[in-house]
């Protein structure tokens, strides 16, 4: 504190990553990203011990069709406040788009990349990583894409009749192709490959990150997560925009809870999804 | 003469005392005679003991799976019935007889030739179900004959889709989940591609309405596609779609079912597709699942997960 003041005992220092908007699309995307892996899956993988078993305990196929749907309503309503924010931020000039500090991938990414691949094998220092990493930025753009083609296709074949009276047959047989295939990659980078992760499984996440459910990440964890971000902030004078003080002991208990909870159900999701998927091959 | 009257008078009446006793003990035997004669009759018409069916006087032998199999001519006839399966079956209170309308002997004489069971095949089938067997001959199937070496195929016969003694009900679940299976006995392939359209995986996960091969195709007056009368023609395929989806229009019709999107013969727009996804899936599976292991690999090399971290 460069006051000379001595810090009270118990005030604690917070950067704020996440606005209460983002966290409330983060919650939609993921309770109906769920809802449609847990009903999609086993039409995908249908001869699964699994799927019938699935089948079975939600009340058959009409009833996961149902959950399927409202979870697609859901997930087409976060893409629709998502892009309205993009179409916004651009619009009244909220910040920069092609900065090294945007959602935008741009040079940096491919070189910390790089950078990131020279440390795993030892050959160099982590690099400075900046306020999104390249992995946060393809998990961004690669839902967002998927989400207009996984959303597209699952609306033609929701309503076939209509689709077909302005496009022919063979359209819905693309479709399915594009719906099937490109679910089942998003499904494998966010309970696999890359999201969870990302999100649980990095050391500096492990075991589990709650930035995306409190908004917030103590300031030492910042300065080292994201040293490019701190030290640009530092220079110009922005800091005080993002660090804040941390909510009161309830809330951070509370966040504390959820994100324990959605850890759990995360694990059991990506169990599920393996198990489903390993199944039939096994047996 | 009065006293002679009276004495004649009781005379009488003792002549009558005589007979009544007479009577009555011949009415007792006759009760009696007759209870020894009615009363067994009328217990046994009571309590009757069970008729052994026919069914089961023919399971005695034919619940044998040891009983093996029988040469007639060219087939294998498969002589061991599963009485639970029979029984469970829509023909399960049918007598043998009702079927097999030749073996009424008991034991019935052995038949080893074919044109026995060749004259007996439909038509028993045909004393209940005329119509269908009468669709049926109208069909492709029922035009051609059990001659491969004229046709080319073997012609199907009514148990060849239904099957014999575990015959079901066409109505439920099991039945409808199990027709691509008949079907695809004589038209391998096309089940596979039936089964990846949302029809083929909504029926195998339990929904009874989603179409299959008959729903579409017809079942006993089934026709080449080429066929103007078929289900599936030019002028018929709008209103077959149209019976579950009465909004479909002509576009709707072009939809197709039998394709393999990664194989070539496939449309090639669906078939650039799957393609496409199908390497985009790999590189990107390898490349993040490359990416997570030897990140996982640092960070406990370095320990970061436990202890000094990385924060």
């Amino acid at each position: 504190m460069t006051t000379g003041t001595v810090a009270t005992e118990g005030v604690r220092l917070v950067y704020r990553r996440f606005s209460a908007f983002h966290r409330f699309n983060h919650y939609l995307v993921m309770t109906s990203f769920f809802g449609l892996v847990l009903t999609g899956l086993p039409l995908k993988f249908k001869d699964s011990y699994f799927s019938q078993q699935l089948m079975n305990a939600i009340g058959g196929v009409e009833a996961a069709g149902f959950i399927h749907r409202t979870s697609a309503v859901l997930n087409i309503l976060y893409f629709v406040l998502e892009a309205g924010y993009m179409a916004w931020y651009v619009a009244a000039r909220k910040g920069p788009i092609f900065s090294d500090d945007s959602i935008v991938p741009g040079k940096k990414d491919w070189q910390d990349m790089k950078g990131m691949f020279r440390w795993f094998f030892g050959r160099g220092p982590k690099p400075a990583l900046n306020r999104f990493t390249y992995w946060e930025k393809f998990d961004y753009w690669a839902l967002f894409a998927g989400t207009v083609l996984i959303g597209g296709s699952g609306l033609m074949m929701w309503f076939p009749e209509a689709t077909t009276r302005i496009l022919p047959g063979v359209t819905l047989n693309v479709a399915l192709v594009i719906h099937s295939n490109e679910a089942f990659l998003a499904t494998g980078v966010i309970f696999i490959f890359v999201h969870f992760f990302s999100a649980h499984g990095r050391p500096e996440s492990f075991p589990a990150d709650q930035v995306i459910f409190s908004g917030y990440l103590p300031v030492e964890h910042y300065v080292h997560e994201r040293p490019l971000e701190y030290e640009n902030r530092l220079k110009d004078g922005t800091l005080d925009q993002v660090v804040t003080l941390a909510p009161s002991p309830q809330r951070r208990r509370m966040f504390g809870w959820i994100t324990a909870a959605v850890t759990v159900f995360a694990f059991l999701a990506a169990t599920y999804t393996f198990l489903l998927i390993i199944w039939p091959l096994v047996f | 003469m009065a006293g002679g009257a009276r004495n004649s008078v009781s005379g009488l009446a003792k002549e009558f005392t005589f007979l009544m006793r007479w009577a009555f003990s011949a009415f007792v035997l006759y009760l009696a005679a007759l209870m020894l004669v009615a009363v067994p009759a009328l217990a046994q018409t009571q309590t009757t003991v069970p008729e052994t069916s026919l069914t089961d006087r023919c399971l005695t032998c034919h619940r044998q799976e040891y009983l093996g199999r029988l040469q007639v001519d060219e087939q294998q006839k498969d002589l061991y019935v599963d009485p639970a399966a029979y029984k469970d079956s829509a023909h399960g209170l049918l007598p043998c007889n009702a079927c097999h309308t030749g073996f009424s002997h008991d034991p019935h004489q052995m038949v080893t030739n074919a044109e026995f069971f060749a004259e007996t095949a439909g038509e028993a089938c045909r004393n209940c179900h005329d119509d269908q067997f009468e669709m049926y001959k109208q069909s492709y199937h029922g035009t051609l004959t059990r001659d491969i070496a004229s046709d080319g195929v073997e012609a199907p016969e009514c148990v060849d889709c239904h099957g014999t003694h575990a015959i079901q009900e066409v109505a439920t679940l099991e039945y409808r989940q199990s027709i691509q299976d008949v079907c695809g006995t004589c038209h391998g392939g096309r089940e596979s591609t039936f089964l990846d359209t949302y029809h083929g995986k909504a029926i195998t996960l339990g929904r009874e309405a989603a179409a299959t091969c008959v729903d579409c195709h017809g079942a006993h007056s089934i026709l080449p596609i080429s066929n103007p009368q078929s289900t599936l023609s030019r002028a018929n395929i709008l209103s077959t779609c149209q019976q579950c989806h009465p909004q479909a229009s002509q576009g709707f019709t072009t939809f197709l079912v039998h394709i393999t999107p990664t194989s070539p013969k496939a449309p090639v727009i669906v078939f650039l597709v799957a393609v496409f996804y199908l390497v985009l899936i790999i590189a990107v599976f390898s490349f993040g699942g490359i990416h997570t292991l030897l990140y996982i690999y640092r960070g406990i090399k370095d320990g970061l997960y436990f202890g000094k971290g990385g924060h």
